[in-house]
């Protein structure tokens, strides 16, 4: 009875310790970001202008907001048909069946659809209208740079933090050279590349490539849709791989030599040990810079904003260009919840996959 | 046989440091180049094609410190690092102290409502900066709060919730028979904490400090917002956006290199001599308890 | 009687301290920009002993100083009192600030260019006086022009083919050289030099004064068309990217014939270490069927915040800075173009920066950005412009269906009527 009581004590002063040992970080929190995020919540519900005038009325609007975002349409295109012999028109140029115009398809009132994309089906031609193609094109963008830049970030820092932590000469150095790129202020990091992707050999890599006869050193990088993207992840990649092999390279040296002896003397390869020790082990590591990641790398805004500024949006630039540019505050809080919804399902993702709030 | 070994070691040696050589590189370069721009003037920027060292007209090797002379002309660059390293220092300890307590209970304690708590700090740093920044300067403006410790507080919104999962992480790990040993001996919950988790991971202790204080250090937009008025507390990322070119949208890329070159140096062996000591500290510690 | 008589003296301090106004003027960050301002507040303290004026820096990049301001705005800040605000700005951040004519404008907008103050004038308030003054030049280089025999261009057809000559010549000894560099990137330069091309070319501003969306017709579609034949041909396909720095890096080099760019890139190509030194000078842009080029009006006004304490002396430190004393001293230290019409007509100024003279004919025909009457939308319409402007450039789409699309957008944006004109 007695020893019940006592453990049942117990835990009521582990329950009590633990809501003290947390109160600092929530009260922190709660002060310095739960106001700002309610206030981005209830924003986006409304019409609100950022540094509106004094006597501008706001006015509560819905899901208007979100609707302009995400709002899209499927229309079918008709083939342009000739008056004479009511059969298709074909290009003669190019050979393919010439289908009427979407702007003439799209439908304009009450609220207008702007072409986003088109497709074939079935062997009919259809268009798609969104309310807010560029913002759309941004969310796309935003997936695809986050997904290729985190896996490389995942893989590489793996690679380097492996390579840091075997024992042998220049470990030391290696330390310093791969916290580089992380240090270098971002803006800057993202100004030093579009110097060296410049279109002309005044920049480095047109200066090179132009020197191994590649190229006539007048390749303009940072405006050829194909290469925006690549061009971008590369960046990224440069910048945080730092970020994923320290915090691999943490994960590694707290796994217990032990192990690893008790793995060699079961006979176990190098690979296998990777596989069977180091690898397991470092999951829960892996997955909170995972995590923290794929969070930047959704709100990715630096470089986007310094390499590309208007020719291409990311999420969080295309947001900064809807508050400071067009000052729709409201309009622009709805895309921060967008944002938020889209780091949330990631978050989730990640954390019941790799079993993070596992006991 | 043994050959067969030889060669294979041999050639493992080598595969070895040819990746060691190729992350030097890939490391290393790009911001080799900005230390190759930092030394070049305006013309020699201009210069095509491009130098691998900075190189007057006839190909001379000739190096400018122009640009290192205008960013130390004024103090606003010298006083930017001293509040940037007030700044990332204040915030990253605080981080780490708050964090880990909290980590403390995540990871190693029970209670009710742990899950919501760790989603709750995670939610936290979700939006995007600028989306909270006007709510912010809101709350910044009614505590009253001068610009330094409106930048340490409102770094909290993307170091805190960072320090503590990752730390909480790496809690989790540890084998609960270490602390059940410790309270058997009589140790409080805190001694374990203090004396035996916190020795154990001190690895990842600093690389979390050290990576939260590098994003406080880079951080521009908050910075920017709460210095305006206060130019004496101004940190480096707004220092250098501050600087100005000889007229009017002239933009001296010259003068940008040399400072992110100053601000990067000293930061990286900084970095280095502390981890070494701090490592060093916390195992000491752990073999003593 | 000691003890009363230092309470007296701290009273008399503290009543002192009290009447010392403070005004704050947020102005631009570059060396000699900052400088001048310091030295014109320093002679308005000397002169006003009760005020003191700070001056404080703000960024360059013109994004970054927008954001700031506007994070003021919103929370109605007394922290600064005169903000340096963009020619494009008056119309869209008119409700922050007090008409200066309530505090004795009247007198002096008179002697600044008409074209600037019609711009920073809305609803009848005068939201900005007129600081310093910026426009579209053409840069040439004179010692290729002489090379090669020609003549300053007068229309863009000439432009075309010199640059195309000089190109020619100049590529045999160096590869790297183009006929004409220019601002193609997608943002407000392109916006700049897109309407100089349309306004030369008779094709309007874009959104006329009294609201009617002129934009899609058949002379603005023709000069888009033909600046879009220059990319990749006498332009580098990389101007798409350019900014103006990063065009200047390309003339600057030696590596350019012709330079569309502002006033700034004078000083900077006549510095000591420039490879073209002496070999340059600059001309109004070319025309094109209107007979006469355009340039677009850029430059920096000063503003009174209404949320200011004391707008009244906030309005004088404002009057103080764009008089026509403190306009010369720009003028002549550091060769910023006046917004005082005498002043290109002053020996000092003259003897200073001959090429002022040359240019009065520029300053006084500038045309504006459609800034003020598309308010508060402006930021979103001009970017409406420069995207189409640049999907016709990188050859996504053909000019007219690019501008009719541009005209439909406009029409949902600002809710005037478009004119189709194909």
């Amino acid at each position: 009875m007695p020893r019940k009581k006592r453990i049942v004590d117990l835990a009521a002063r582990e329950q009590k310790l633990s809501y003290k040992l947390i109160a600092p970080a929530i009260i922190v929190l709660i002060l310095v970001a739960f106001y700002p995020l309610f206030q981005v919540f209830y924003t986006s519900f409304t019409d609100r202008r950022f540094a509106a005038g004094v006597d501008e009325e706001v006015s509560f609007i819905g899901f208007e907001n979100y609707r302009s975002l995400l709002g899209v349409t499927i229309m079918e295109l008709h083939t342009v048909d000739d008056p004479d012999t009511g059969e298709a028109t074909i290009d003669p140029q190019t050979g393919k069946v010439v289908y009427e115009r979407a702007i003439r398809v799209l439908p304009r009132s009450p609220v207008r659809y702007r072409e986003l994309m088109q497709f074939s089906f079935l062997g009919k031609r259809y268009v798609v209208g969104a309310r807010d193609p560029v913002f759309l094109t941004a969310v796309w963008n935003t997936l695809l740079f986050t997904f290729f830049s985190v896996f490389l970030e995942t893989l590489l820092g793996l690679g380097v933090a492996l390579v840091v932590n075997s024992k042998f000469r220049a470990r030391g150095a290696m330390r310093a050279t791969m916290l580089i790129p992380w240090a270098v202020i971002t803006v800057v990091s993202a100004r030093i590349w579009e110097w060296m992707f410049a279109s002309s050999r005044a920049g480095f890599f047109n200066m090179i490539l132009n020197r191994l006869g590649l190229s006539d050193g007048q390749t303009s990088f940072l405006t050829t849709a194909s290469l925006q993207l690549p061009t971008l992840i590369a960046v990224d990649v440069w910048k945080t791989t730092p970020f994923m092999a320290l915090l691999i390279l943490a994960g590694l040296q707290t796994i217990p030599n032990e192990l690893y002896e008790a793995g060699q003397v079961d006979g176990a390869g190098r690979i296998r040990q990777f596989f069977s020790i180091t690898l397991p082990l470092l999951k829960p590591a892996i997955a909170v810079a995972l995590i923290f990641r794929t969070l930047d790398a959704l709100r990715v805004f630096d470089v986007f904003q310094v390499i590309m500024g208007n020719r291409m949006f990311s999420m969080a630039s295309y947001n900064y260009y809807q508050l400071i540019g067009n000052r729709n505050m409201g309009l622009a809080s709805a895309i921060g919840v967008v944002i938020f919804i889209f780091i949330a399902v990631f978050a989730v993702i990640y954390i019941r996959m790799m079993g993070v709030d596992k006991e | 046989m043994r050959p067969a070994r030889r060669v294979e070691r041999v050639f493992g040696t080598t595969l070895f440091w040819v990746v060691v050589i190729v992350i030097f590189v890939y490391m290393l370069f790009p911001f080799y180049w900005a230390v190759n721009s930092s030394f070049k003037t305006e013309a020699q920027l201009q210069m095509t094609p491009a130098t691998f060292l900075p190189r007057d007209s006839e190909g001379n090797f000739a190096p400018s410190l122009i640009n290192y002379r205008s960013v130390f002309r004024d103090g606003q660059f010298v006083r930017g690092i001293f509040n940037s390293t007030l700044v990332a220092t204040a915030t990253t300890a605080l981080a780490l102290v708050v964090g880990s307590f909290a980590a403390f209970a995540l990871g190693k304690l029970r209670f009710r409502g742990k899950k919501p708590s760790l989603y709750m700090i995670l939610a936290m740093t979700m939006f995007p900066q600028v989306t909270v920044l006007s709510g912010l300067y809101a709350v910044i403006t009614t505590l009253g709060l001068t610009a330094r410790p409106s930048m340490i507080l409102s770094y909290m919104i993307f170091t805190l919730p960072f320090t503590t999962w990752v730390l909480t992480a790496f809690f989790k790990e540890l084998p609960v028979e270490i602390m059940q040993s410790a309270w058997v001996d009589g140790a409080t919950p805190f001694q374990t904490f203090y004396m035996i988790l916190l020795p154990l991971t001190a690895p990842a202790l600093v690389t979390t400090g050290l990576l939260a204080f590098i994003a406080a250090w880079n951080e521009f937009l908050f910075a920017l917002t709460f210095t305006t008025i206060d130019p004496g507390a101004r940190t480096i990322p707004v220092a250098i956006s501050l600087f100005g070119g000889l007229v009017a949208r002239h933009e001296p890329f010259g003068e940008i290199m040399a400072a992110a070159v100053v601000v990067t140096v000293p930061v990286v062996l900084l970095v280095l001599i502390f981890q070494r000591k701090i490592v060093a500290g916390l195992t000491a510690g752990a073999v003593k308890g | 009687m000691k003890k009363l008589l230092l309470v007296g003296l701290a009273l008399v301090f503290a009543l002192v301290a009290m009447a010392q106004i403070t005004i704050t003027v947020a102005t631009g960050a570059v060396g000699i920009e900052l400088e001048l301002a310091r030295l014109a507040a320093q002679m308005y303290m000397d002169e006003n002993p009760g005020v003191t004026v700070r001056v404080l820096d703000t960024p360059d990049m013109v994004q970054d100083r927008l954001g700031l301001y506007l994070q003021f705005f919103e929370a109605r800040s007394p922290e600064v009192d005169v903000y340096q605000i963009d020619v494009i700005w008056p119309g869209d951040l008119a409700e922050h600030f007090v008409d200066l004519y309530e505090y004795g404008a009247a007198e002096v907008v008179d002697m600044h260019f008409p074209a600037i103050v019609e711009n920073n004038t809305v609803d009848g308030r005068l939201i900005g006086l007129p600081w310093f003054l910026d426009a579209g030049l053409l840069f040439y280089r004179t010692d290729l022009l002489e090379k090669y025999g020609l003549d300053v261009p007068q229309t863009w057809e000439e432009l075309e083919e010199y640059a195309r000559i000089i190109q020619q010549g100049e590529r045999a000894t160096n590869p790297d050289f183009w006929g004409f560099v220019w601002q193609g990137n997608a943002y407000e330069g392109l916006t700049c030099d897109a309407l100089e091309w349309i306004a030369s070319n008779d094709g309007g501003t874009i959104i006329s004064p009294d609201g009617v969306i002129t934009i899609a017709n058949t002379s603005a579609a023709e000069i888009i068309e033909k600046a879009a034949g220059w990319v990749g041909t006498i332009s580098p396909t990389g101007v798409l990217g350019m900014a103006e720095e990063s065009s200047r890096a390309v003339w600057q080099a030696g590596n350019a014939a012709f330079m569309r760019n502002w006033g700034y890139a004078y000083s900077l190509g006549m510095a000591d270490d420039s490879v073209i030194k002496g070999k340059f000078d600059v001309a109004p842009l070319p025309a094109g069927k209107s007979g006469a080029g355009a340039a677009t009006l850029g430059g920096w006004q000063l503003a009174v915040s209404r949320y200011s304490r004391n707008p009244e002396v906030a309005a004088d430190v404002a009057l103080f800075l764009a008089s026509y004393e403190m306009q010369k001293m720009r003028a002549v230290d550091a060769s910023y173009n006046p917004t005082i019409m005498d002043l290109y007509f002053d020996e000092d100024v003259l003897e200073a920066t001959p090429f002022f003279g040359r240019l009065y004919d520029v300053f006084i025909n500038t045309v504006a950005r459609p800034s003020t009457v598309t308010s508060p939308n402006y930021t979103e319409a001009s970017t409406l412009f420069f995207q189409a402007v640049h999907s016709v450039l990188s050859g996504r789409t053909d000019a007219e269906s690019a501008l009719e699309e541009l005209a439909l957008d406009l029409e949902d944006l600002t809710g005037f009527e478009a004119v189709i004109d194909f």
